[in-house]
């Protein structure tokens, strides 16, 4: 690729360097994380200069801040990536493209939790974990020089997330059209199949209550696994699901009743 | 055993920085125990305990991540504490001191992130009162939070040893703690919940029995699941591509039949 090509990939508002920081502003991901946004006070906190210099309107600015403070989750290193492009479809489309913004970022989700949680911080702190462990328990850090190098690797190719989202976002954009709504379709089967193991794996609450007749004492716990496994945390979900579907209770509300639910549950040992 | 002053502030502030990097500035050892017992190391002047104890507690936490906002035990904070420790007491003595600790970690974890929802209203209000520079400042009190969550036990815990530690931990109602455990278990439900209020679910409702029945009855892992997924995403990308094709050809020949009749 030319040099004039590259250049004309950015712009006319974004510049390259506006993206670069932004990576930086992103480190910010998790810090916000908190029970009803996720990460959404993160998302608005690193975009927030590139939107300004979008939207030069203060009530358009503040309109596009709301659009990203809201709900977002997902593994951060990747959601670089889809924050590239919706800057490049914000740039685009300005507040027009709002709701297809939010739409992209949420069918995203799933899938990027789902790959990076796995790949990311799974399989490659087990590999290289039980390397350096192993090599340290020997009086050897080169174990731990190895998994150090990849970090570094790894830190250089997401300090560039942002730029390549955006180029990949023009070009979906402007090259691929309607496209993006097949993917989008086809993302949101991806994600919701994720979504559905982590119910089956990521929440662990189980019942420790025993009956007892007599001298027989039943625990319900095996016998709720023998109906169906995992299903306190599918029942939660479900119930969570109805709660916030019905409206009448905010997500805050939500999340303190969980809380009440499992300070009851440990005070009277229902659940553990 | 006793730390200087030195130690203690250097030692405070290491835990400050582990949980800052942990939440995302800028993410590189990601609690990583291997990584921390050796920096704990460097700090006391024995880096041979602290890949020891380092390494221990690394392989102790082998598959542990905390994934959709579920909170996992602070084994880094373990290998802070536990290398400190063990320097002059041993391993086995150290991992004493540095595991309850690490444990304290899910509950104090659960608090911060419920205190960066108010963070999070309060930046959010600021940008729609206007006050931008407010909005970007006050964003910075959740990695300050996640870093005092860390580096308050250690400071306790090196200041004041390991009486003190077991005294506040028993002093704690228990079902305050286990009910804080039990609601960091149960609170990804919520978020979960949330996630599929925005998706398609019930339009997409078989897939998500999919995703359940891998996990919880066959026990796939998460990568298992998406391979699935990925699988499934792929026949409804070219499903829908066709439909499209077809909508399209179909849009186009009543365009052609149309300007036919207007002549």
């Amino acid at each position: 690729m030319n040099k004039k090509n590259q250049k004309d990939v950015y712009g006319p508002i974004v510049t390259k360097k506006d993206l670069h920081k932004a990576n930086y502003r992103w480190l910010m991901s998790v810090e916000t994380y908190n029970y009803e946004t996720q990460q959404g006070a993160s998302v608005a906190y690193a975009l927030s200069p590139i939107l300004r210099k979008i939207y030069k309107n203060d009530d358009d600015y503040v309109e596009a801040l709301d659009n990203h403070f809201q709900y977002y989750n997902t593994q951060p290193w990747l959601a670089a990536i889809v924050l590239g492009a919706c800057v490049a479809m914000e740039e685009k489309q300005g507040l027009a493209a709002k709701t297809a913004i939010n739409d992209f970022k949420v069918g995203t989700m799933g899938p990027l939790a789902g790959i990076g949680d796995s790949l990311l911080m799974t399989m490659i702190p087990t590999i290289m974990g039980s390397i350096a462990a192993y090599m340290a328990l020997q009086n050897n850090p080169f174990g731990i020089l190895l998994w150090g190098v990849l970090i570094a690797i790894i830190f250089f190719l997401r300090m560039h997330c942002f730029e390549f989202g955006y180029r990949q976002g023009s070009k979906i954009i402007t090259e691929y059209g309607d496209k993006i709504n097949y993917l989008t379709e086809a993302a949101s089967v991806l994600g919701i199949t994720v979504v559905g193991s982590l119910i089956g794996s990521v929440i662990s609450v189980t019942s420790p209550l025993k009956f007892q007749f007599g001298k027989v004492s039943m625990q319900i716990q095996p016998m709720l696994d023998k109906i169906l496994p995992q299903m306190i945390p599918a029942l939660l979900v479900l119930l969570a699901y109805k709660l916030l579907k019905s409206k009448k209770l905010s997500m805050t509300w939500v999340i303190l009743l969980f809380i009440v639910i499992a300070m009851f549950g440990a005070a009277f040992g229902f659940l553990k | 055993m006793h730390f200087t002053v030195l130690q203690i502030i250097l030692l405070t502030l290491l835990a400050f920085i582990k949980h800052i990097d942990y939440y995302g500035i800028p993410m590189l050892f990601v609690n990583y125990p291997v990584f921390w017992g050796l920096f704990t190391g460097i700090i006391m002047g024995d880096v041979q305990t602290g890949l020891l104890v380092g390494g221990t507690v690394q392989l102790m936490s082998l598959g542990v991540a905390g994934f959709g906002g579920s909170s996992v035990p602070d084994y880094g904070t373990t290998a802070i504490i536990a290398t400190a420790f063990g320097v002059s007491m041993g391993k086995s003595a150290g991992l004493a001191i540095g595991l309850p600790v690490g444990m304290l970690g899910v509950q104090l974890d659960v608090i911060v992130k419920i205190l960066n929802g108010f963070v999070a209203k309060k930046a959010k209000s600021y940008a729609d009162a206007r006050e931008f520079k407010k909005m970007n400042a006050v964003t910075w009190l959740g990695p300050i939070f996640f870093g005092l969550s860390a580096a308050i036990p250690v400071f306790i815990s090196v200041t004041l040893g390991q009486s003190a530690v077991n005294f506040i931990l028993q002093v704690m109602p228990k079902w305050f703690m286990s009910g804080l455990t039990i609601a960091g278990e149960m609170l990804p439900a919520v978020g979960i919940a949330m996630l599929l209020n925005y998706m398609p679910t019930g339009k997409l409702v078989n897939y998500l029995l999919i995703g359940f029945f891998l996990a919880a009855f066959l026990k796939v892992p998460i990568i298992g699941a998406a391979i699935i997924g990925f699988a499934a995403a792929f026949s409804t990308y070219k499903q829908a591509e066709k439909e499209g094709q077809a909508r399209a050809a179909a849009d186009a020949a009543n365009v052609t039949s149309g300007i036919g009749e207007d002549e």
